[in-house]
């Protein structure tokens, strides 16, 4: 008991460490909230290209671009991606870390985002733009007014569940040497020489938090089943 | 003469099956022409051809003088004057059925929304659902559904109506309900074109029916000749199997 009071007086409140632990999750949470808005903007832009190209046959050149841009994206590990901005792209370290790692995953989650909302707009009755277009609206009119909030009800689950893979996946942001919450346990380890307090906490605060939201898409799906009956 | 719809040599394939070939017609308007005949004939493709849901291979449709299948001709503008009902109803189930109604012409006609409000209750009651402006798509019965299409159309003062199959989907004891209120826009003069397989219905109400078969129309004439004394074999094979 002594041995454990010692080891999280050493681990965190010795100089201030928890610290490393607050201030990580504020970036943590910062760059997954960021990337993820960054995620959705893009990612609806590329899933709208792509319907309409598959719809209407328009497009063409930019539907290919969004492809190529899907392919790679996804054909490559986000480590190597964040590295290649960081290192490549960015070379200035006027830039701050936290905004490159949040371009980086922004424009990573995009890729994933542009799918699922593809996948929600398909899924959408085509007799709802029949039905539109023979009102009198224009495609995009159709498209905005009626299938995007029909396709954006449908796919929140999936997108709440791509907020919880992207906190996840935000732990490699130390690479680009940003102090995320996984890099402010790992330092913490380099003080102490001790990896079991920091990393448990670490995981411990992620579990939390993937948790509470994996909890909140559950409520969701069976609010959305109520409404649609 | 006052000509709404001119189709001349209307030719429609899907990927190389001739569905409608060589169709020319003309309707004016108060027509009321039903378009009959046995299923895979190309009713529906001939009817969404009229505001070019499907694309025609070649042809002229003229929708009051206006050549639609011009590539300068704006469609949008042209089918705002012209509503459509389906089978399916396809209202928008994420809108109340106040917002389904008041938001094309709020938004294409630029209609104030305290005026279009107004216009969506008149015309409610008349189909008699003001009870149900509250509701969403999904609370009401299939007949409930397709007379609020009905409206949703009608809101947009059109010069012309579709109906595609309107009562196919209806469970029978809900046929009734929609025909009468189609019944009440033909007794407004409403000009409508119309694919049914409610044959009492089409002889009642239908100043031409036309019988449409391996995408030709092979038959017209006004109701009381077309049932009691086709002077065509297929038709009369038709209506002995139907009626």
């Amino acid at each position: 008991m002594i041995n454990f009071k010692n080891a999280i007086y050493i681990n965190f409140i010795k100089d201030s460490r928890y610290l490393y632990i607050v201030n990580g999750l504020k970036n943590t949470l910062i760059i997954t909230f960021f990337a993820l808005l960054i995620g959705i903007i893009l990612g609806l832009c590329i899933a709208i290209v792509r319907t309409n190209h598959e719809n209407t046959g328009r497009l063409k050149i930019l539907n290919n671009i969004c492809k190529v841009y899907l392919t790679i994206i996804r054909g490559t590990p986000v480590v190597v991606q964040l590295m290649i901005l960081f290192f490549c792209i960015f070379t200035s370290r006027e830039i701050p870390g936290i905004f490159i790692a949040i371009v980086g995953f922004g424009i990573n989650s995009a890729a994933y985002v542009a799918e699922i909302f593809r996948a929600g707009l398909m899924s959408i009755d085509p007799g709802q733009m029949e039905a539109g277009r023979s009102l009198g609206f224009s495609y995009s009119q159709t498209m905005k007014k009626i299938i995007i909030p029909q396709a954006f009800k449908n796919v929140l689950p999936a997108l709440l569940n791509e907020f919880i893979a992207l906190i996840k996946e935000t732990s490699v942001a130390g690479y680009v040497a940003v102090q995320d919450l996984t890099k402010g346990g790992d330092i913490i380890k380099s003080r102490t020489f001790d990896p079991w307090m920091p990393l448990l906490l670490v995981a411990l605060i992620y579990l939390i938090i993937t948790s509470i939201l994996t909890h909140l898409v559950g409520l969701i799906e069976k609010n959305l089943r109520k409404t649609e009956r | 003469m006052n000509t709404i719809i001119k189709v001349e040599n209307l030719n429609k394939e899907f990927n190389g099956l001739k569905v409608l070939d060589d169709i020319s017609l003309e309707i004016n308007k108060n027509d009321i022409v039903c378009i009959v005949g046995p299923s895979g004939s190309g009713k529906s493709t001939f009817l969404r051809c009229l505001n070019m849901l499907e694309k025609p291979t070649s042809g002229h449709i003229f929708i009051e003088g206006v050549d639609i299948l011009d590539e300068k001709c704006n469609v949008d503008k042209i089918r705002q004057k012209m509503g459509m009902v389906f089978q399916q109803f396809n209202l928008f189930p994420h809108k109340n059925i106040l917002d389904n109604l008041i938001m094309a012409p709020t938004t294409l006609l630029k209609i104030k929304k305290e005026d279009a409000i107004i216009e969506a209750k008149k015309l409610l009651n008349k189909v008699g659902l003001e009870e149900k402006i509250d509701a969403y798509p999904d609370q009401l019965s299939g007949g409930q559904k397709q007379r609020v299409a009905i409206v949703r159309s009608l809101m947009m003062n059109p010069d012309v109506m579709l109906f595609d199959e309107p009562t196919s989907a209806l469970d029978p004891e809900m046929v009734g309900e929609v025909l009468d209120v189609i019944k009440k826009l033909a007794k407004d003069n409403m000009t409508m074109v119309l694919v049914t397989h409610e044959m009492g219905f089409a002889r009642e109400v239908a100043n031409r029916i036309i019988f449409l078969e391996n995408g030709k129309f092979s038959y017209e004439a006004p109701p009381n000749d077309f049932f009691n004394n086709p002077d065509n074999e297929r038709l009369k094979s038709f209506l002995s199997k139907v009626l």
